[in-house]
């Protein structure tokens, strides 16, 4: 498959805001030892290059559908993975040169998905409209429901992204990945209907984005999206729920290990002073 | 399904190739498929780009690279055009964020309280009130 990476290239020189750059270890495929490469991260895509002011892009990581995972420490470097379910898509494997950069580095990376931030504009949207009738003289807004047309499965889409946006060492012929899907796994149930669209200025901001498929369950499927209808508040919730506790996990057992240190130099001593 | 369509895509630059493909979009990406084939044949970001209509049948997407790349959509009834436009607009992450900070700057000002407070997330980078540029209203 060609991925046009004069328009990937393009996005990341260009002025839209940088949500986190910096070095970062990344795990050789084969070999499993660690490569110090410069990535960047914008929007749902993940970039590295060997440095900085390089203008060869190595590679890119479309971050939709995976789990961020902090990982045992390997030689002495705080690591990380970014798992992508399904088939054909694989596991790759970060590391920081320390716990705050793991930190916030997992942090940044479960907040840039497409999905995700189609579910925060949507909640927020909804707080906008209330807090505008609560506000002022009642403006109803009817409701717009706009269903993209073409849907395609996620898990199915990263695969073909994924696999080849990062063989941009390779020029040449694209490599063919993954087995043999049937033409069905990527549609999926019929979409909803659409409703009536209303004309409007461009200036208004549009209400929905309503493309992205709803999520349903109280954690977050990370290979298949159901198609099933939901409450975008409560799931939006149960989501960010969900984003929240691997932080809240993050930070607990960076104290507890903390705690744990001290606790063993206390120990230390205790045995020092018996002998 | 319904909406699998079939558009006509026109590399303006080249307009020799005028092609028939089956065109899906999932988040910020338009992937294109020759007929019946599972893989997709191409993949285009859409970031950094304008959509037009061009006529009452076809929009145009460019790609704002120093190429300046134009494609052509043609559609089978305006209806799907106009759909089609709305959606990729609204696809892209940088148009999101837009109006995320718009909602939240508003919600602030309505209610006094940061909506992002109740995620935890009001800290990080990229939903800063700073983040996103003023472009033209067409230019994503």
């Amino acid at each position: 498959m060609k991925i046009h990476e004069k328009i990937l290239t393009h996005y990341l020189s260009c002025t839209s805001p940088i949500d986190k750059e910096g070095y970062l270890y990344k795990k050789k495929e084969r070999t499993s030892s660690y490569q110090r490469r410069w990535f960047v991260l914008k929007a749902n895509l993940l970039f590295y290059q060997e440095r900085p002011a390089d203008r060869h892009l190595l590679g890119v990581i479309v971050l939709e559908g995976c789990a961020v995972q902090r990982c045992e420490s390997e030689g002495g470097l705080f690591a990380f993975s970014m798992v992508f379910r399904g088939s054909g898509l694989k596991t790759y494997g970060l590391a920081a040169e320390d716990q705050l950069g793991q930190e916030s580095w997992v942090k940044a990376l479960l907040t840039a998905s497409h999905c995700y931030l189609s579910l925060l504009v949507r909640d927020l949207g909804k707080q906008y409209e209330e807090a505008k009738r609560q506000a002022g003289p009642a403006e109803s807004h009817p409701r717009t429901t706009v269903t993209g047309p073409g849907s395609m499965c996620l898990t199915q889409s990263m695969t073909y992204l994924n696999s080849c946006s990062s063989s941009f060492l390779m020029p040449g012929p694209e490599r063919r990945e993954g087995g043999s899907h049937s033409a069905s796994n990527l549609l999926q149930a019929p979409p909803i209907p659409s409703k009536v669209i209303n004309k409007r200025s461009p200036k208004h901001w549009p209400k929905r984005n309503a493309h992205v498929t709803p999520i349903n369950g109280p954690a977050p499927p990370y290979g298949e999206w159901p198609q099933v209808e939901f409450d975008p508040l409560e799931d939006f919730t149960k989501l960010h729920d969900y984003y929240g506790e691997e932080v809240k996990q993050l930070r607990a057992d960076w104290l507890k290990r903390r705690q744990e240190e001290e606790e063993h130099l206390e120990e230390d001593l205790i045995d020092l002073s018996e002998h | 399904s319904e909406w699998d369509h079939y558009i006509i895509i026109t590399d303006v630059h080249n307009s020799k190739l005028v092609k028939r493909r089956l065109v899906k979009l999932v988040v910020n990406f338009l992937f294109y498929f020759r007929t019946d084939e599972e893989e997709p044949q191409g993949a285009l970001l859409l970031e950094q780009c304008r959509v037009e209509r061009e006529d009452s049948l076809a929009f145009s997407i460019t790609f704002l690279d120093e190429a300046e790349r134009k494609y052509l959509f043609e559609c089978d009834s305006q209806e799907q055009c106009q759909e089609w436009i709305d959606s990729i607009i609204k696809a892209s992450y940088e148009f999101m964020r837009k109006n995320l900070i718009f909602y939240r700057t508003e919600i602030h000002r309505l209610t006094g309280k940061d909506p992002l407070e109740q995620y935890g997330i009001e800290d990080e980078t990229r939903f800063q009130v700073t983040s996103g540029l003023q472009l033209m209203p067409k230019d994503i």
